[in-house]
């Protein structure tokens, strides 16, 4: 989608919003969002990661128009968040979703389908679609009530992806999830971006965001205290990896003096990369999962 | 067609209210609020032996058979007043704090739906499960009554044939009998019901729409229900007598409340109905155009509150 002048029109584009709340007649209201300007390119997947409490989740919620700006603009591909059409194109995931125990999933996904205009076939299909996408087949006709946590997370994010929107909100999308079912939301993002779509997500899991987003944003009592592309971000500029297989000592001493002869240049460790603790509870518990 | 056309569909907000209202009534449903009806069919066919010290039927009952039909159909119709308005306010006040506790708000709201859309579709709900239950209540009253009144009929022919009554008698009392039998304005009765547990469901939701709890808002809607009923007694006590000392203070109170709660003894007629009174056609149009006016205006006060609630 682009404007007039044929410059894109960003997915999301926040401006100084500033979002005050009301505690009591007599006190100074509560600043939860202090000039926050946010611009998200179309397939991009952003990170805005920061402490409970600094904001995030009341950023997202006014891009959705479920609070209204103190001050300041938040749009969805050019369109005020305040209208309803802006909504067209956004599907959203809060933060520990709860759907109506009294419907299976294959109804869950219906309703919130018919809620965005989808009938018959077309429906059925996108249903089918979603439930395949999300690994909930097996869970289909079950009702929402005897679902996991890691499966609650896995049919929010399919509702928020039933009228193929074009961006998709996720708050908190891996909270209370063990191991295993935040990998497979971790996976099921990196399906979104190669597809196309725009994700943003809030999370204070630090290393997840790292291994999903391209762009990240870092609120801090309100305020976005840094933000920018995530390699950028995060590269050490004046070092440099290099990474080795059956590397003998031999060979490594020799590269070693060769650094140190060159006299420009550091050289700082070597040693064996390590694997995560979270790689290494993967691999263990993958059997019992299959 | 791809799906963003399908969203300009004609009628594509009356299906996305109804898509909101069926499920409302499915959620209510499911929670098995139809459990009352055992306990209305209990009732129904308790009313045959109230006031009965031997448990006895009709047939025992003689020239006394027009109380016992009504009996019947006091005992029913108040069972269903109590069913309906009780069933209307807590589910009402049930549905909105629930979505906003499980956050299943946020993820309706964040699709496009407008939030007009969202009360109407929560009320049409409630409204629905309100005129299944009533029919189903009304049903089973329809029958029972039918099934007493042809008792009642054969007691009086039996009783008007050994007292030697004449033609023109027996046919006074059939005709006074079937009054009191299943009739339309019975049928009229049960819609007046319905129309006031509408009312009732419909100030539910205006009063959870700023409310934080579901207890809130049923002390407060059922509050509202009592005020109903005495506010065109004070209305008429304050407005229309000539007394000396109404102080105008007092006339403006009384006028600020009948302007906000509903007048409910508009609905007496269904005591009337039960004393085997018609209802005219006429007084029938003007109950439904009564009931619509409070709903609407009701729905549209929900609106503008709930149009501006941050969640």
């Amino acid at each position: 989608m682009q404007d007039g002048w044929n410059k894109p029109v960003p997915a999301v584009e926040i401006r100084n919003l500033v979002k005050d709340f009301k505690t009591s007649l007599k006190r100074e209201p509560l600043r939860a969002v202090d000039d926050v300007s946010i611009s998200i390119e179309a397939g991009e997947v952003y990170g805005l990661i920061g402490p409970n409490g600094s904001g995030k989740s009341t950023t997202m919620k006014a891009l959705l128009g479920l609070v209204a700006p103190t001050s300041g603009t938040c749009s969805i591909f050019g369109k005020d968040s305040l209208k309803v059409d802006s909504r067209e194109d956004v599907g959203f995931l809060p933060e520990n979703p709860y759907f109506y125990k009294h419907l299976t999933g294959i109804e869950t996904l219906a309703f919130y389908g018919k809620l965005c205009g989808l009938r018959g076939a077309m429906l059925k299909d996108r249903v089918g679609e979603l439930l395949a996408l999300v690994d909930l087949e097996g869970a289909r006709d079950r009702r929402i009530g005897g679902y996991s946590k890691g499966m609650l997370q896995r049919i929010g994010l399919a509702q928020a992806l039933v009228q193929e929107p074009r961006l998709v909100i996720l708050d908190e999308p891996t909270a209370g999830v063990d191991p295993v079912g935040s990998r497979q939301i971790r996976d099921l993002i990196l399906k979104l971006r190669d597809r196309g779509i725009t994700v943003f997500l809030c999370s204070h899991l630090l290393e997840q965001v790292q291994e999903v987003c391209d762009h990240v944003g870092i609120i801090f009592k309100g305020k976005m205290v840094k933000s920018g592309r995530l390699q950028d971000l995060i590269a050490i500029e004046d070092q440099t990896e290099i990474v080795l297989k059956d590397a003998s000592p031999e060979l490594i001493s020799e590269i070693e003096a060769m650094v140190r002869r060159s006299g420009s240049a550091e050289w700082l460790h070597s040693g064996k990369p390590r694997t995560t603790l979270e790689r290494l509870f993967l691999r263990e518990t993958s059997g019992e999962e299959r | 067609m791809t799906l963003a056309k399908t969203r300009k569909l004609p009628f594509a907000r009356l299906r996305r209210i109804a898509v909101i209202a069926g499920h409302a009534f499915t959620q209510l449903v499911r929670m098995k609020v139809f459990y009352f009806l055992g306990i209305f069919a209990l009732i129904a066919i308790a009313s045959n032996f109230f006031d009965l010290p031997q448990h006895d039927g009709p047939e025992t009952l003689g020239d006394h058979g027009l109380d016992f039909l009504r009996l019947i159909k006091s005992w029913s119709l108040g069972a269903m007043t109590l069913f309906s308005v009780v069933m209307g306010i807590v589910s009402t006040a049930l549905l909105l704090p629930k979505d906003v506790e499980d956050r299943t708000l946020y993820t309706i709201l964040a699709k496009p739906v407008p939030r007009i859309d969202y009360l109407a579709g929560k009320l049409l709900g409630v409204l629905l499960l309100l005129f299944v239950s009533l029919a189903l209540m009304d049903g089973l009253m329809t029958v029972m009554l039918q099934a007493r009144l042809s008792v009642v009929l054969e007691v009086q022919t039996a009783l008007g044939n050994a007292r030697g009554w004449d033609q023109a008698s027996r046919e006074s009392l059939r005709i006074d009998t079937l009054a009191q039998g299943p009739t339309w304005a019975l049928q009229g009765a049960v819609a007046a019901v319905f129309f006031r547990a509408a009312i009732m469901a419909a100030i539910a939701l205006l009063v959870s729409t700023f409310s934080s709890s579901t207890l809130f808002t049923t002390v407060v809607s059922f509050l509202v229900y009592f005020i109903g009923h005495f506010q065109a007694d004070a209305r008429d006590f304050y407005l229309n007598s000539d007394r000396a000392g109404t102080s105008s203070a007092a006339r403006y109170l009384a006028t600020a409340i009948s302007a906000v709660f509903p007048d409910f003894q508009l609905f007496n007629v269904i005591d009337a109905v039960i004393q085997g009174k018609t209802m005219e056609l006429i007084q029938f149009v003007k109950l439904t155009l009564a009931a619509l006016y409070y709903v609407v205006v009701y729905t549209v006060a929900s609106w503008f509150v709930f149009s501006d609630k941050e969640f």
